[in-house]
């Protein structure tokens, strides 16, 4: 009994917290979802599915959104499991770590105003400049869906490269060794050993970039000048511009949704990979 | 007790005990070291070696850790390319064949077995990586018959973590030797393993080579483990081998004192060589008697030397004994009496030369009498156990 | 107050000009772009009890107030005489549209003591009971017959004054005219047919219902308040034509009108008057058709916390020196006549910032309606996500 007491006591502050931080908000979005938008904007309550019915309206929203934060997931991946690859297996310990500070740097400075200055490395004075230049033509490319990609890539390339780099890093070169002893090149090791021994780590960078990417808004509004709009576009300008809450928490209630059933996906697809094992650290 | 005055040299000594297990058979050399050397910056991790393996024999490399045992190993696998000098397997160098082009297998320390297959397709890793590729069924039946040679038949769909250390160990000897490899290396395969089971799989994995007939190459710092499994031992020091022999070879004629000590137990004695008569020695110790042992390798006048003499080589008497009874003899006060079945181990208390380790058999107790912690005695042996050897 | 506000020199004016469009956020855009929300900055002493207090209050009015308001939109140094006046620190909120600032009070809780509304959102602030009337009598300062009408008049609702004019402005659009053969266009058809011809992939929209809907509404000669279903669909249907010409939907258009990136956009004044200083082919236009005209006001939200400070900071920053200051940070024109004569005549004669009457008198101020109409709202949502 007492250990019990014990127990749920020095439970409470992170339970507290998890209740009103995480749970609370979601449950009061979910009733709101159900509700109206007052005269003036805002919520009053009401019974309706009025709100869900609605949804189609913002399709192209979500078909943005499910459309760029997967191909910027995997563009992320292909781009940062060659750099994990070299940082963890490739280079001495004194270059690893002022790489992977190089890696993190970027972290110091507000993501808005390292998207600012993608701004001007893809506006008209930066590299439509340099292509022009080499006579490829005049493209724009600031403002399309293409910046926006960038803008994702360099945002989010740290937030890969870590968990692949801590998998790839806790593998067992002995294992890499026991594959060439066994008769096995070393490019037919990578994919037998060491691409499925790095899975977790894909996989949890893959799921920390995609759900992040899944409620992004900053870098569509800055690089994609407002006109490829994700469903965090679309909630920003529901609940702070026409103030629609009741149909700004049905968007949201769904993109949670979302992000529920792919989490699951997710954790069905390691769970099967690590066939049950405890030892496998997945998140 | 007739191996009196081998002096030799390592090489001639490995000609002279170079033994196929099978006696009629000739002696195949199937792998070689030549001068082999390997430097990482300043360090000398392998120094010179010169061995040659021959078909079907069990050879062990013993040693302190860093030795350069396992550098040894890692450049017959192929995971090391040596500085310079050869590695030779089948005759042929193979000094920058990597290790997936070498017919040889490794059993690795921590097994190193891949977490991510079951235990048939750990085993089965190397056939697969074969091409043109076997046919399934063919691989299955070969991974069936090797779990049951190393007893474990239906294991193939169990995960690896769900195997206990010594199944996971013959696991990878299964997937090793599932290749039927020239060579197969071991990398201190036991260190993992508790005591008992230290034990059984020794003797499992002595039965198997006989069986199989395969080679084997074990690194190991247990000098237990490779006396009782090798048919020779390489002792290795600093990077070089100092001695290469069968276990009774180094146990009765090692070449140095690291070695006496190395294999086996043995009491010591200092000195510095004052007569050379034949191969007699006199060997005057600090406190100016003179001792009389046997020469082992070379010795002049004057070199600092140790007397080695093996525990069992010593006798205890309640009275002085006769010269003719005793080449040597001691005045000793009994300290410690440890009681191991067929005989009994005594810590005796010199005067001048330190303690030393006595074993009686049962039978010579019986006729001696018990001695007792605190009795006086005397400690004598025979001048031809006594080995004067080069002292370090 | 000291001497040397009451004239100006042109140096100083265009030195105050300089500090002003060295903010590099300019009115609105950029955290209502974002959606950040609001930045904080704390501006006076930390300790308040340690300061004199003379002159301007007798009574104590507290340690602090709280602002909300757009970036880059008072004199800084003002605040600071503000707080040495009264020991009052002001704490200010800024935001991004007026939405925003809606969506904050009307979830309640804001602990504003002071905002900055826009004249067409007043009456919904006054219809949903988040503002206090305003009792003149607390603004010794303020005095309603220096004021234009035209600016201030939005600030009574039912015969009761809730909000005192602040300054006012224009939303126009700039043109880069080096691009368009140095010819200025004056109408708001010539934006949209420019955008879709020879502007295309140069034009910038704001991201914001009011004007960018009201513009092309402006198109077909509707009014820029409509919120008639018909004249709507064919302002949604311009606007659709004309997105994928459109270089950008952002309220942030200074740095690409700048890089050259947009040689067009929809502009307020302040932005309109920098980028001409700075840039003289750029031109800023008035619609003939129309377009808006806004106001934006003090006000005190209902239930402030420190209703003292508000009104000492209101009254503080509508005495005309502090005003002109004001003015001078800004640039936006101001409709107190006191304040008015303390200001240059640079200023007062600059055709963007006091334009022509023609010009003046085809603009529309923003309807309530259109704050709250739902259908304008999505149209901006479809047309952003089509």
């Amino acid at each position: 009994m007492q250990p019990r007491v014990k127990t749920w006591l020095f439970l409470m502050p992170a339970g507290l917290w998890f209740l009103t931080m995480l749970v609370l908000p979601l449950v009061v979005v979910f009733i709101f979802s159900f509700g109206e938008r007052g005269a003036a904007g805002g919520y009053v309550p009401a019974f309706t599915l009025d709100q869900y019915a609605n949804l189609p309206a913002r399709w192209a929203a979500f078909r943005n959104t499910l459309t760029l934060a997967p191909i910027g997931t995997v563009v992320c991946l292909l781009i940062a499991y060659p750099l994990a690859y070299f940082l963890a297996l490739r280079t001495t310990p004194k270059w690893r770590t002022l790489l992977l500070i190089l890696v993190i740097v970027p972290f110091w400075t507000s993501i808005l105003i390292r998207s600012y200055a993608w701004i001007f490395i893809l506006g008209g004075r930066g590299l439509p400049t340099l292509i022009s230049a080499l006579g490829l033509g005049d493209v724009q490319l600031i403002n399309t869906p293409f910046a926006v990609l960038v803008g994702i890539v360099y945002g989010y390339l740290p937030l890969m490269v870590f968990p692949i780099f801590v998998s790839l890093e806790r593998l067992d070169k002995r294992l890499l060794e026991a594959s060439s002893d066994l008769g096995c090149p070393p490019w037919r090791s990578f994919l037998n050993v060491t691409l499925p021994l790095s899975m977790p780590g894909v996989a949890t960078g893959c799921m920390l970039v995609f759900i992040l990417l899944m409620g992004e808004f900053l870098i569509p509004a800055i690089l994609g000048g407002g006109k490829v709009f994700f469903v965090g576009n679309a909630l920003v300008d529901l609940f702070l511009q026409s103030r629609n809450w009741a149909y700004g928490s049905a968007v949201a209630v769904t993109l949670v949704a979302i992000m529920l059933v792919t989490v699951t996906a997710y954790m069905r697809f390691t769970r099967r990979w690590a066939g049950g094992r405890d030892d496998v650290s997945l998140m | 007790m007739g191996y009196i005055h081998v002096s030799m040299d390592i090489d001639r000594l490995e000609q002279f005990t170079a033994e196929s297990p099978d006696p009629d058979a000739p002696a195949i050399r199937i792998a070689e070291m030549r001068g082999a050397t390997k430097r990482y910056g300043d360090v000398l991790a392998a120094d010179n070696l010169n061995l040659t393996i021959f078909k079907g024999e069990f050879l062990s490399f013993l040693g302190p850790s860093g030795c350069g045992k396992t550098t040894a190993l890692r450049m017959l696998a192929g995971f090391e390319e040596p500085t310079s000098g050869d590695i030779l397997l089948d005759g042929e160098v193979v000094n920058s064949v990597p290790a997936h082009r070498r017919p040889v297998n490794m059993v690795f320390q921590h097994y190193a077995l891949f977490p991510h297959l079951n235990v048939a397709d750990n085993i089965s890793y190397g056939l697969r990586q074969q091409r043109p590729k076997p046919p399934k069924d063919q691989i299955d039946d070969a991974v069936r018959q090797t779990l049951e040679t190393v007893r474990m038949p239906g294991f193939g769909p169990r995960r690896i973590w769900e195997m206990s250390g010594g199944q996971q160990q013959r696991v990878a000897l299964a997937r090793a030797l599932i290749n039927q490899p020239k060579l197969l290396l071991l990398d201190e395969p036991m260190a993992a393993l508790d005591r008992k089971l230290r034990r059984d799989m020794q003797i499992e994995l002595q039965s198997l080579q006989r069986k199989l007939g395969i080679t084997f190459v074990l690194v190991t710092h247990d000098q237990e483990e490779a006396l009782s499994m090798s048919d020779r031992i390489a002792i290795m020091r600093g990077g070089r081998i100092v001695q290469i022999g069968s276990p009774r070879d180094l146990y009765d004629r090692p070449n140095s004192r690291y070695v006496a000590d190395f294999v086996g137990k043995s009491n010591f004695i200092d000195g510095v060589v004052a007569e050379i008569d034949g191969p007699k020695i006199a060997l005057k110790t600090p406190d100016g008697q003179k001792l009389q042992g046997m020469a082992v390798g070379q010795l002049a006048k004057g070199d600092a030397a140790t007397i080695s003499l093996r525990p069992e080589q010593c006798s205890l008497a309640r009275k002085q004994p006769s010269n003719t009874q005793a080449g040597m003899r001691l005045p000793v006060k009994i300290i410690n009496r440890i009681f191991l079945g067929e005989h009994t181990e005594y810590l005796v208390k010199t005067e001048n030369f330190g303690d030393f380790l006595v074993l009686v058999p049962r039978q010579a107790e019986t006729a001696e009498g018990r001695f007792e912690p605190g009795d006086d005695a005397w400690l004598y042996w025979q001048t031809s156990s006594a080995l004067v050897l080069q002292a370090d | 107050m000291t001497d040397h506000n009451d004239t100006i020199t042109r140096e100083k004016f265009m030195a105050e000009l300089w500090r002003y469009k060295r903010g590099s956020v300019t009115r609105r855009h950029f955290l209502g772009v974002t959606g950040l929300g609001t930045a904080t900055a704390v501006l006076g002493a930390a300790m308040p009890g340690l300061m004199p207090r003379p002159a301007w209050s007798q009574a104590n009015i507290g340690d602090r107030v709280i602002l909300a308001t757009w970036p880059n939109y008072h004199e800084p140094t003002n605040f600071e005489a503000f707080t040495e006046a009264t020991g009052a620190a002001v704490q200010v909120n800024v935001f991004g549209s007026n939405e925003e600032m809606l969506a904050k009070l009307q979830a309640g809780g804001s602990g504003w003591d002071v905002f900055v509304p826009t004249n067409y959102t007043i009456t919904t602030y006054v219809d949903e009971g988040l503002i206090e009337p305003i009792d003149v009598s607390r603004l010794p300062n303020y005095d309603a017959s220096a004021f234009d009408a035209r600016f201030a008049s939005p600030g009574t609702v039912n015969d009761t004054l809730y909000a005192v004019s602040k300054n006012w402005g224009t939303t126009g659009y700039a043109i880069n005219t080096a691009k368009n053969g140095d010819v200025t266009p004056t109408t708001w058809k010539e934006f949209w047919d420019m955008t879709m011809t020879n502007f295309s992939g140069r034009t910038m929209v704001h991201d914001y219902q009011l004007t960018t809907i009201g513009n092309a509404l402006k198109y077909f000669g509707y009014s820029f308040n409509s919120v008639d279903a018909n004249e709507l669909a064919d302002a949604e249907k311009l606007l659709l034509d004309a997105k994928p010409h459109l270089f950008a939907i952002n309220s942030d258009y200074q740095p690409s009108m700048r890089s050259g990136d947009a040689w067009m956009t929809m502009c307020w004044t302040g932005d309109g008057k920098q980028l001409n200083t700075d840039i003289p082919e750029i031109k800023y236009v008035l619609g003939k058709e129309g377009g808006e005209l806004w106001s934006d006001f003090y006000a005190i939200p209902k239930g402030a916390p420190h209703m003292d400070a508000a009104y000492a900071l209101i009254d503080f920053l509508l005495t005309p020196e502090n005003n002109a200051k004001e003015a001078l940070f800004h640039g936006y024109p101001v409709a107190d006549a006191r304040t008015n004569a303390l200001l240059p005549a640079e200023l007062l004669n600059d055709p963007i910032i006091y334009p022509a009457a023609d010009l003046l008198s085809a603009l529309e101020f923003g309807a309530a309606a259109t704050l709250t109409d739902p259908n304008r709202a999505e149209l901006l949502a479809r047309f952003k996500s089509a």
